[in-house]
């Protein structure tokens, strides 16, 4: 009995240790991005998006890297190339998850980082993208904190364009911080990243 | 031994084999997998990533391109190599013998930097690679007022005829242009008009985010055209769900967009009566009826599972009578149109494998024109039909394979009377198949060839005519690259001879193209060489075609010249510019000609320069566009010779401004010819002279020097954003 009890725990830990696999690689990715080794944090989460074709968490994050990295970038031929990559990405993470309000936050940055880079050209045409994204996302899941925020923060960039009073959409992100206050993700993984960009925001708003 | 120790045993064995097994995977994991990633020059990759497909297995090539990574996987595996810009590597063997392996990539032929097949074409959309307008320009030029046709306008290849309105492109009569919306022809592209009031093209610019507009030299699958062809792609999927409303000082529109899950549906309708303008601003005609359009039209796009179908239906009625002067007729000439026209258009494009894809559609056009000319009448009805079938096929990212079929049908019925003689009836029926195959090669990233070749036969004439198509690009630096192409283009006669006779054949071109192109950060230069060598033109022995014509493919003719443009949206902040120039050589002898001559629609030297500067404290937009057109020809009866005179210069400059009150209301106003030039496009001459002999003559002007427009556009939708300035 007692080597039964010895066999089963081993067979357990084996079956765990496939399993951390996975663990083990994503929080290798994180690391890696958090000391802004940004290609090879990307090239993991691509890796482990080839072998874990039914999750959608690493094309995510592979996609997420090459956005922000992108915002700042001045030549254009790299631009491209960094979001048509992202594009590929979140086209596979959407494969895998449909209708997913987290995946229509970073579809709907993707286009933000298009107009941040070029308004004249691309401001008119990817606008109503964004928004339709941001609407649509809220939907699904109107607690979400992240679309909240990016929303509020967008809003808040089309007011300023258009001088209009950007007051009402504080109220906004100050209702996004609440909502990271009780978000609770699914899995260490899942996207719980934008409370400290929000309380930034909302901070330059009540100045 | 008790049973009881017998699974002990029993256990102790799985147990020990368990443990080895571990053991042994454990030991395996120690394989190390080794080498270097360089590009096709040998220099190092830095950033690649390498790794064993399916597993966690791989890593990053540092600085000088090395990598290095270990795997617990054994036996037969896939390596794979991949960057950003670059075809990525596969290699499959064993594990052991992945060491100290070279790696070169190959560079991507689908990149932004690579070599694009572009000579003659102009295109407008997002991110082509070889963008000339954005699909807001089409809307925000001056002149254009909204027609995407008059923004084309301001592009090189292109000769101003002020009071035609169509595309004459490089020597080429207007009906040598052809227009297709999502790939299949539209047999009545331009809104009926008359002689001195610029037509427009059919279609509202908003239903469309892709306009490709070639100046020659365009692919085999595009055929019936002599000199041009420009193609308009319908938007994939709206953004949003939105209601349009324009009110204009000419008429008002209004839209509709609605989405589902899979599909969505736009709806415009547009209706525009020039009475109360005319009867401000009166102009050079005598209007009974003015003019008067009605118009919808209706989008329909529905996902499948692996590709996209798209319904298009436009309706349209335009009426008006008038009273023009007119040199033979002291009492003017008197004229009346009534004219409908449907379109439908449905397609469905399609992966089928990860290697074929395919296209199918079909168009349907009903046009009905009413013509009421003095005491005569012309009435005619043009049913045409045009089905096509297209594959692709992606051998390679290198080597891609497209082939098609094609039907046209027209079948054109007229009836002419007047008081003197009975109602005439006559028309004719054409059944036309093509087909057509071509490949795009790219030999590397900076050197790429497109050979392609057409093959028609008419049922009018019973003649089958080939068309080979090429071209080549070669990138010469990282921000230029030169061009070539040649082709056969062949097109049947217009259903103007048709009409009245079949025994004539296709007319043909040759085109011979030099391009050279220079892409930089916002700015794109573009100059152009070409000639065309028109053959079997049309001629018939009477002023105006008629059944006691003789007709014959005895035309010919030829146009060279060069084509420049400029446009930068780089140097000054929130100003965005450009200039095109146009130099044109050209002569033929067709249709009535006594002899060879610069027709009258062409003339040497274009130029337009357009602005749109931003600005932000005034969220508005002001732009201008100017064009200058030098002299056209006329024939002067009494002097000697065949078109041997030339009218003084063109010169226009149109101004507009668009304010945005709010995000979703925009003002907008825009008069053309701001500065009131006299312009002549022409003269017409007496059929006989008076006392002296001379034949007296009248300036051909347009019908006002000068027009204005406002309109208050106003959006509404979820987003309280979006607006309609790409509607202006």
């Amino acid at each position: 009995m007692k080597h039964l009890i010895i066999l089963s725990t081993l067979l357990f830990s084996v079956y765990l240790n496939a399993q951390t696999n996975y663990e083990k690689g994503m929080q290798k990715a994180f690391g890696l991005w958090q000391t802004n080794e940004t290609v090879e944090a990307s090239n993991l989460f691509e890796r482990i998006a080839g072998a874990e074709s039914d999750n959608w968490l690493p094309p995510y994050y592979a996609a997420q890297i090459n956005i922000t990295s992108s915002f700042g970038e001045r030549d254009k031929e790299k631009l491209t190339q960094k979001l048509n990559k992202a594009q590929d990405l979140i086209n596979d993470a959407t494969a895998i998850s449909k209708d997913n309000p987290e995946i229509m936050v970073l579809q709907a940055l993707l286009h933000t980082a298009w107009v941040a880079f070029d308004g004249a050209t691309y401001g008119m045409t990817l606008s109503p993208k964004v928004v339709e994204l941001y609407t649509k996302a809220a939907q699904i899941d109107p607690n979400n904190p992240r679309v909240a925020y990016c929303k509020a923060e967008w809003d808040m960039g089309s007011a300023k364009y258009f001088g209009q009073d950007t007051a009402p959409f504080c109220k906004d992100m100050e209702r996004s911080i609440e909502l990271f206050a009780n978000f609770k993700p699914e899995t260490p993984f899942h996207p719980n990243w934008g409370k400290e960009r929000a309380e930034q925001v909302l901070e330059s708003c009540t100045k | 031994m008790s049973s009881s120790k017998k699974i002990k045993l029993y256990i102790m064995k799985k147990l020990a084999i368990l443990l080895i097994l571990i053991f042994v995977s454990h030991v395996q994991g120690q394989t190390v997998i080794n080498g270097v990633v360089l590009n096709e020059k040998k220099e190092p990759i830095v950033g690649a990533n390498i790794y064993l497909e399916g597993t966690y297995d791989g890593g990053s090539t540092g600085a000088n391109g090395v990598f290095s990574f270990t795997t617990t996987e054994a036996g037969t595996q896939t390596l794979l190599v991949s960057f950003l810009s670059y075809e990525s590597f596969t290699m499959v063997g064993d594990v052991s013998y992945m060491k100290d392996i070279e790696v070169k990539l190959k560079p991507d032929v689908n990149t932004l930097d690579a070599v694009v097949l572009s000579a003659g074409t102009f295109s407008a959309g997002d991110n082509s690679k070889v963008n000339v307008l954005n699909p807001l320009d089409v809307v925000t030029t001056a002149s254009a007022l909204g027609d995407f046709v008059g923004a084309l306008q301001t592009l090189p290849g292109t000769t101003t005829v002020a009071e035609d309105g169509r595309l004459f492109v490089r020597g080429g009569d207007a009906d040598e242009t052809q227009i297709f919306i999502d790939g299949i022809r539209v047999f009545s592209p331009y809104t009926p008009t008359t002689n001195n009031i610029p037509s427009r093209g059919r279609y509202s610019p908003f239903l469309f985010d892709g306009i490709t507009f070639s100046t020659g030299g365009y692919s085999a699958e595009y055929g019936q055209a002599l000199s041009s062809v420009l193609l308009l792609n319908t938007i994939d999927e709206p953004d949003q769900e939105k209601t349009d409303i324009g009110i204009m000082s000419v008429g008002g529109a209004l839209g509709n967009t609605q989405k589902w899950e899979k599909s969505s549906i736009s709806v415009n309708a547009s209706y525009i009566n020039l009475a109360p303008y005319i009867a401000l601003f009166p102009d050079r005609n005598d209007w009974i009826k003015p003019y008067e359009m009605a118009s919808g039209e209706t989008v329909f796009r529905k996902k499948t599972n692996a590709g996209l179908i798209k319904l298009y239906a436009a309706f349209d009625a335009t009426n008006f009578e008038l009273i023009q002067e007119d040199i033979n007729f002291e009492e003017g000439l008197r004229y009346k149109l009534n004219n409908n026209n449907l379109y439908v258009n449905g397609s469905y494009q399609g992966v089928l494998n990860s290697q074929w894809s395919i296209f199918g559609g079909g168009s349907y056009t009903r046009a009905n024109n009413k013509q009421g000319v003095m005491d005569q009448k012309i009435y005619s009805i043009d049913n045409a039909f045009h089905a096509k079938l297209k594959l692709k096929n992606r051998v390679s990212n290198r080597f891609k394979l497209y082939m098609g079929v094609e039907f046209f049908s027209t079948d054109f019925e007229e009836t002419y009377g007047n008081d003197l003689i009975e109602d005439l009836d006559y028309g004719y029926q054409d059944n036309m198949v093509a087909a057509f195959t071509e490949a795009d090669i790219f030999i590397s990233k900076n050197l790429a060839f497109k050979a392609g070749i057409r093959g028609e036969y008419s049922s009018v004439f019973k003649d089958f005519t080939l068309a080979p198509r090429l071209s080549l690009a070669s990138k010469i630096s990282s921000k230029s690259q030169l061009s070539l192409a040649y082709g056969n283009f062949y097109q049947n006669p217009s259903s103007n001879i048709l009409k009245f006779t079949q025994d004539v054949k296709s007319q043909n071109t040759t085109h011979y193209i030099l391009n050279y192109q220079y892409n930089a950060e916002r700015r794109i230069f573009r100059a152009e060489a070409y000639y065309k060598d028109y053959n079997d033109l049309i001629k018939y022995d009477e002023e105006f075609p008629s059944f006691s014509s003789d007709f014959s493919n005895a035309g010919y003719g030829y146009a060279k010249g060069v084509d420049l443009f400029w446009r930068d949206s780089y140097s000054i902040k929130n100003f965005d510019y450009w200039l095109s120039y146009s130099f044109l050589d050209t002569e033929r002898d067709y249709k009535n000609y006594p002899a060879q001559g610069q027709p009258n629609f062409a003339n040497k030297h274009n130029l337009s320069v357009v602005g749109k500067y931003w600005i932000d404290k005034w969220r508005s937009q002001v732009g201008f566009a100017y064009s200058f057109a030098s002299g056209r020809t006329y024939t002067n009866p009494n002097e000697s010779g065949f078109l041997n005179e030339k009218t003084k210069p063109y010169n226009s400059l149109s101004l507009n401004w668009a304010y945005l009150i709010s995000p979703q209301k925009i003002l907008y106003a825009s008069v053309n010819n701001a500065l009131g030039f006299k312009n002549i496009n022409g003269y017409q001459y007496a059929n006989t002279p008076d006392m002296n002999g001379d034949f007296a003559r009248r300036a051909l002007q347009p019908a006002a020097d000068q027009f204005f427009f406002v309109g208050f556009f106003w959006t509404i939708s979820d987003d309280k954003k979006s607006n309609q300035l790409d509607n202006l």
